[in-house]
This record gives C-alpha cells, sequence and structure tokens, in this order.
C-alpha cells in the first residue's frame, strides 16, 4: 500500500508504503524499507471525509505528522482494516439525486419562508412585546422631530387624542394612542409602531372641516389597530433576508437586485396596508355614529389639487393605492355626528398658534 | 519587461540569501532546477453544487446562521482538490471560528454605536447641530470607519484564511499588521481617487506587495520585485483609451435609445407610463434592453480592463518568488474577460445559483493558467511555532461582502 508521508516538522515528501497489524500502523520508506514511524491504530484519525476532500489525510492524535493515501482502492482496503477511519472512503455521493433532493428542499424551504413573511407576520406581530415595538416607535420619532417644531395647544392636542383613543377602543384595541402635531408639511400624516400618530399641521390647516380631519384620522386608527407598521417592518426585514440567504449571502450585485424586489414587495404590503386601514376608519367612524364622508371627500380635495394623481402615475412603485380607486371605496354619505365639537374643531386649529 | 529584471534572471545569476537550491560543484556553471509545473484542480461541479445546495438550503433553515459551517465544507472541498507539485492543500478552519469571528465584529459595532450615541448625546443632540440625526451620525460614521475596516478585514480574513491552509501538512500563515495594511489602503485609495485614477499603478503595487511579501509556507516567505514604473506605460495606454471608449459607449447608447424610441412613436410620458405599470411583455422587453446595453458596455468597455488587468495579473505574478521557485501566467485578455465578466454575468442571471460554477471556473483557470517553475527544498522548509489567529473574518463578514 503506497502513500505519501509528511512529518509535520518539514515540508519534505517521503514515498512510503504501509502495513496495518492488529493494533499498529507501519510506516516505511518505499526506497529502502526503513521505518519511517509507527502509528498507533487507537489513535489514528481521519482529517475531513471523501465526501469533502478528495483525499481526507490520516494523522496520528496530537501530532502534525499526515499520510495521504492517493489511490481510493488503498483507502477503501485501509478502511476494510481499520473500520475507524471509514470517513477515508465514504460511499461516493451520487450527485444527480443529491442535487435533485436539495434543489426540492430550496424550493418547499423558500415556499415555506415566503408564506411565513406573508402570512405568518399576522399572527405573529401581536405576540411581539408591545414595549419593544413603543421603544422602536419612540427612538424614530426622535428622529422625525430633530429639527422639527412640534405644536403644544393642550386643547387641540387634548382634542386629537381624545378621538384617535375613542375610534382605538371602537377596534377593541387596549393600548393608549399618542398623537404629535408637527408644525408645517406635507399635507400628511403617518403612523409609527407603538400607537404613535403624528399629523403635520398643514393637513389640518387645509382641511376644508372637521370631518376630514377625523377621516385621516381615523384611517391612521386603521393602522395602528391592525399593527401595520410593525408588519411592514417585520415584512421588509424577513424579504431583505430572504433574498440575502438565498443569495448566499456572498453577492453585494445580488443584494442590490434583493433590495429592489424588497422595495417592491414592501410596495405592494403598503397598498395593501392603505386599503385595510382605509376601510377600517370608515367603518370605525360609522360604528361610533360619526360622519364617515371626510376621507373621500379629503382625497377629491387632494386630487383636484393634483388631477394626475403621483400615486397612479407611480403604479407598482408607489406605495399607496390610486386615488381615485381610494375615493370609491371610502364614498359614504355626509351625515352622523361631527366628530370633533365645535370648541374642539377650534382648538385644534388653532393648535400650532 | 527587460529581460534584466527578470525573476528567472535574478534566480539563474545569484543565489539569494537563504536559498534551499543545491549549490554548484566547484568550477561548473550552477543552474537551478527550473523544471515548470501547473497547480492541479481535479474538483467536479456536480460534486461542489452538492455541497453548495446542501449549504443554501441549511442556510434557509437557521437564517444564515449556518453560513460560517457552510463556506467552510466548500473551502474544504476547493482547497483539498487543488494540488501543487503533487501535493494537495488542506484546510482545517473551523465553522465555529467563523461565528466566533462575526460575533467579535458585532461587539466591536455594538461598542461603536454605544460611542456614536454619547457622541450624539453631547454633541449633535444640542443646537444648532440639532437637525444631524443620531441615524445620520451612525451611518456617516460606519461609512467613514467601514472603508479602512473592510480593507483590515481583508488582510486579517487572508491571514485567517492562510493559517488554516495546509500543505505537506506545514501551516501556511501571514505576517505583518492588518491595520498598517489598512491604513495603507485607505491612503492609497483616497490619494488615487483624489487624483483621478492617475495613481492605480501605484496602488496596484504597493497593495500587492505587502500580501505578498508577508505570505508564508511554514518558514518559507515570498519576494516581489515588482516596480510601479514598470506598469506605467500600459496604465496610461489603458487609461486615455478608456475615456475614449466611454465617450464613443455613450454616444452609441444615446443615439441607440432617442433612436429607438422616436422610431415607434413613443413619448417620454408614455415611456414613463410603460415604466408604472409594466406588463409581462414590457418587463421582459426592459430586461432585454439592459441586457443589450450590458453587451455594448461588455463589449466597448470591459474589453480594456480586461486588458489592463490581465496585464497586470501578469506582472504581479511573474515578479513574485519563493525563494528559488519562480511564477509566471500567461493569462490573456479574452481569459481576464472570462473570469471578470461571464462569471459577473453568470453569477447575475442565475440569481446567485451560478456561484459554485464560477468558483469552479476560478479554479480551472488557476489550474491551467499558472506556471510554478522549479520545486522547493522541503527540509527546508519547516513547520511555523505561530499557529495564527483563534477566529477569523468577522469584520470581512462584517464590513465586506467575503466569497468563499
Amino acid at each position: 500500500m503506497a502513500a505519501r508521508y509528511y512529518d509535520g516538522v518539514t515540508a519534505d515528501v517521503q514515498e512510503v508504503t504501509l502495513k496495518v497489524t492488529s493494533h499498529e500502523l507501519l510506516i516505511n520508506r518505499s526506497e529502502d524499507s526503513g521505518v519511517v514511524a509507527r502509528w498507533p491504530v487507537a489513535d489514528l484519525v481521519v482529517l475531513g471525509d471523501s465526501h469533502h476532500e478528495a483525499v481526507p489525510p490520516l494523522a496520528l492524535r496530537g501530532s502534525e505528522a499526515r499520510l495521504v493515501v492517493e489511490d481510493p482502492a488503498w483507502r477503501a482496503q485501509l478502511v476494510s482494516l481499520v473500520p475507524a477511519l471509514k470517513p477515508l472512503a465514504l460511499e461516493p455521493v451520487k450527485v444527480p439525486p443529491r442535487l435533485g433532493a436539495y434543489s426540492l428542499a430550496i424550493v418547499a424551504l423558500v415556499g415555506l419562508f415566503w408564506s411565513a413573511v406573508e402570512y405568518g407576520t399576522e399572527y405573529a406581530v401581536p405576540l411581539l412585546p408591545y414595549t419593544l415595538q413603543a421603544k422602536l416607535g419612540e427612538t424614530v420619532l426622535d428622529e422625525l422631530l430633530t429639527d422639527k417644531e412640534t405644536c403644544q395647544g393642550r386643547t387641540g392636542l387634548a382634542a386629537i387624542n381624545r378621538l384617535a383613543n375613542d375610534l382605538a377602543r371602537e377596534a377593541g384595541y387596549r393600548h393608549e394612542v399618542t398623537v404629535h402635531i408637527v408644525e408645517g408639511g406635507p399635507v400628511n400624516a403617518f403612523t409609527l409602531p407603538g400607537s404613535i400618530l403624528v399629523f403635520y399641521s398643514d393637513l389640518i390647516d387645509q382641511a376644508k372641516d372637521s370631518s376630514q380631519v377625523a377621516g385621516v384620522l381615523a384611517h391612521e386608527i386603521g393602522h395602528v389597530v391592525h399593527d401595520h407598521p410593525i408588519k411592514g417592518v417585520v415584512r421588509a426585514y424577513g424579504i431583505d433576508l430572504l433574498f440575502k440567504v438565498l443569495t448566499g449571502g456572498y453577492s453585494d450585485i445580488l443584494s442590490t437586485f434583493g433590495t429592489g424586489g424588497g422595495a417592491l414587495l414592501a410596495m405592494r404590503n403598503g397598498r395593501a396596508f392603505e386599503r385595510e386601514a382605509d376601510a377600517t376608519g370608515v367603518r370605525l367612524l360609522e360604528q361610533r355614529g360619526l360622519r364617515a364622508d371626510g376621507v373621500s371627500s379629503f382625497f377629491e380635495q387632494l386630487l383636484e389639487k393634483e388631477p394626475s394623481d403621483a400615486a397612479s402615475a407611480a403604479g407598482i412603485w408607489s406605495s399607496h393605492p390610486p386615488t381615485r380607486e381610494r375615493i370609491e371605496a371610502t364614498k359614504r354619505p355626509a351625515t352622523g355626528r361631527p366628530a370633533f365639537s365645535p370648541a374642539e374643531w377650534q382648538a385644534l386649529r388653532n393648535v400650532c398658534k | 519587461m527587460s529581460d534584466a529584471s527578470s525573476p528567472w534572471v535574478q534566480a539563474a545569476g545569484s543565489t539569494p540569501a537563504g536559498t534551499a537550491s543545491q549549490p554548484a560543484a566547484p568550477g561548473t556553471p550552477w543552474s537551478p532546477d527550473l523544471s515548470p509545473s501547473q497547480p492541479v484542480y481535479d474538483g467536479t461541479l456536480g460534486e461542489l453544487y452538492a455541497i453548495y445546495l446542501r449549504h443554501l438550503a441549511m442556510m434557509l433553515v437557521t437564517l444564515g446562521w449556518s453560513r460560517f459551517w457552510g463556506r467552510t465544507r466548500i473551502r474544504r472541498y476547493v482547497w483539498n482538490h487543488l494540488s501543487v507539485l503533487g501535493d494537495r492543500f488542506e484546510y482545517r478552519g473551523r465553522g465555529r471560528e467563523l461565528l466566533i469571528g462575526f460575533l467579535l465584529a458585532l461587539l466591536v459595532v455594538a461598542a461603536w454605536s454605544g460611542l456614536m450615541y454619547l457622541v450624539w448625546l453631547y454633541v449633535f443632540h444640542e443646537k444648532p447641530f440639532a437637525t444631524f440625526g443620531l441615524f445620520d451620525l451612525f451611518s456617516l460614521s460606519v461609512v467613514l470607519i467601514g472603508f479602512p475596516l473592510a480593507y483590515v478585514g481583508h488582510y486579517a480574513g487572508l491571514r485567517y484564511k492562510l493559517s488554516r491552509t495546509r500543505w505537506r501538512g506545514i501551516r501556511c500563515g501571514m505576517a505583518g499588521s492588518a491595520w498598517a495594511y489598512g491604513a495603507t489602503a485607505t491612503f492609497l485609495q483616497f490619494a488615487n481617487a483624489m487624483t483621478g485614477y492617475l495613481l492605480t499603478p501605484v496602488v496596484s503595487v504597493n497593495l500587492a506587495r505587502p500580501r505578498i511579501v508577508n505570505t508564508r509556507v511554514g518558514t518559507q516567505g515570498f519576494t516581489f520585485a515588482g516596480r510601479a514604473g514598470d506598469i506605467y506605460g500600459r496604465y496610461l495606454g489603458y487609461y486615455f483609451l478608456n475615456i475614449v471608449a466611454w465617450i464613443v459607449a455613450g454616444i452609441a447608447t444615446f443615439m441607440a435609445i432617442g433612436g429607438t424610441l422616436q422610431g415607434l412613436g413613443v413619448s417620454s410620458e408614455d415611456f414613463l407610463k410603460l415604466f408604472a405599470h409594466p406588463s409581462l411583455h414590457t418587463v421582459v422587453v426592459l430586461l432585454l434592453v439592459a441586457f443589450a446595453a450590458y453587451i455594448l458596455f461588455g463589449l466597448l468597455i470591459l474589453p480594456l480592463r480586461c486588458w489592463w488587468q490581465a496585464y497586470l495579473l501578469r506582472y504581479l505574478v511573474t515578479h513574485s518568488r519563493a525563494d528559488n521557485v519562480l511564477f509566471a501566467t500567461a493569462i490573456s485578455t479574452w481569459q481576464m474577460w472570462g473570469f471578470l465578466v461571464l462569471n459577473y454575468l453568470i453569477v447575475l442571471l442565475t440569481l446567485g445559483l451560478g456561484w459554485p460554477w464560477v468558483m469552479h471556473r476560478t479554479m480551472k483557470l488557476i489550474a491551467g493558467q499558472l506556471w510554478i517553475y522549479g520545486a522547493p527544498q522541503g527540509s527546508a522548509i519547516r513547520q511555523p511555532a505561530d499557529r495564527g489567529p483563534g477566529y477569523g473574518e468577522g469584520l470581512l463578514d462584517m464590513f465586506d461582502v467575503s466569497g468563499v
């Protein structure tokens, strides 16, 4: 049995022959049969295995010397004599079936992962500790408000917070909702994790009546009660992770593609969230017997100002559904009680003054 | 390259200090053994894919945490299927060493985040810097430290990989400081960017030198006789031809896009509408257009780059030696194109599943294009006392895309 022997001290190579006895592996020089080493069988170790290494080296425990048997037939013979050396000559890998099995497993796992991200968040997000969500929301809020002035009118803030919490309770939501009003524009409002709502004062200033502000507020409460902000974060993270894992985490080119794909999926999620929040907002207002035509009239007002409709023009790149679609979906008669009393509405109008 | 600077001439004309070659008999001209040989790679694509797909499946199950073990398995396969002078390389790294390296890098980033929080709290939190938020500060600081740390990580990663590589049972290694390399690399790259990339030969040679001369196979070191001045002529040719090629490619692209849209009677508004509401047909057309643009870019610009890169690689390889062992490569522009461009396309078009194929192609290229002249005297190369770092590649994992 021929092999190559490295003594672990120098890079010398010795061509050797091997002989196995009941308790020893005898290593002799090929040229003069001189003894090179005697390795106790009990201390032999295989470094690696024949599925990964072309020729797994044989070593003596605790030594840096190596023995390399290139011929697979001789390796198999060695294993038959010393079964503990099995990794030297494992059954050869049957490549096609293995590739097929792993490919199927990967497809199934991607499907499972995708489903977990897409549908699992629905059930998993409410289980996330609320304190964590609140902490995340507060951090983002701090960041957003660093160079902004917030409005401090106490009566106005009390009015909008009162309605926000009434609507949240109507939906069975058990956490306190906090509304902040930022001075200036754009004409917008948004929700952060931890039941934090941010309104821009331009939205209040440009509203034709209190029902529009109430409509937008109810829409944002829709986001709150459905945990949309945190679901969005979890889904975006999940999809990003899937792309990274699928590409082996190796390629920045693919990460770029992944980020693009992830952004598109986030937009699609965003449109679904907006539709759900629209429907919930209108339902909550109706359940409380309040005027529910504010959202659609607010959208009509937006459309009058910008007839081209940015959301519609952006198509799949928009985080919101087309405005006309939203108007149709939220259209309600101008019936019901006003959401704010005249005094509350006046205070809200003056919240930044 | 003049004959006087050729490493072959140096080897034949003098015996460097510490040479392992046999001394010539008195009165006879000394001639070193310069028998040529090539590395051999005998891995198969199928086997490599079997290991890679298992790694991918495990990545999905463990949400990416198995990558340390997966990388290790792939390295074990690739290393041991490559042999030089009939002796295979061994990779003895362990997944847990990579995991520890990653966790330590995480700790470094966490400590850095804490420091940045304190800076923000005491400096930027109050006006007049209030517009500079915590995220802005953290992102900017990570960009600033990430750039040099990626170089430090490259060097430290190379040290780790070499320390886990054995040839004839002897550990390889890497001397030198990763931090010094990181500082040099950052300074040179910055200076290069500031001078319109006219310093590229200086950067290439000065960054290759520490990596080559600090590499060890046991106690055997390497030497590098390259000088930036040798390659400046070729680089300047490439530099100005590249500018011309960009201008030509820009004009061609502009004319092609404008002409196509006009020919089809498509207005810019229609074009934007198509982009916002893409049908499957639009997506396919867009992909084809992007591919055509890439081909144009690939045909005009990249061959020039490959022409320079192939020349640079030939220069770096032929000016490196390990005592009486010389290296050479005749890698052509076309082969470099296959390595840089085709491999990129394979990864891109297979959405990453082509990685093992790229790895296989790369190993075949190394085996086919590297020539080794002479053989080391084994008894002169001893096992080093240094076992290398206990963990590795954390910075590389954190700040850079670290391939296998």
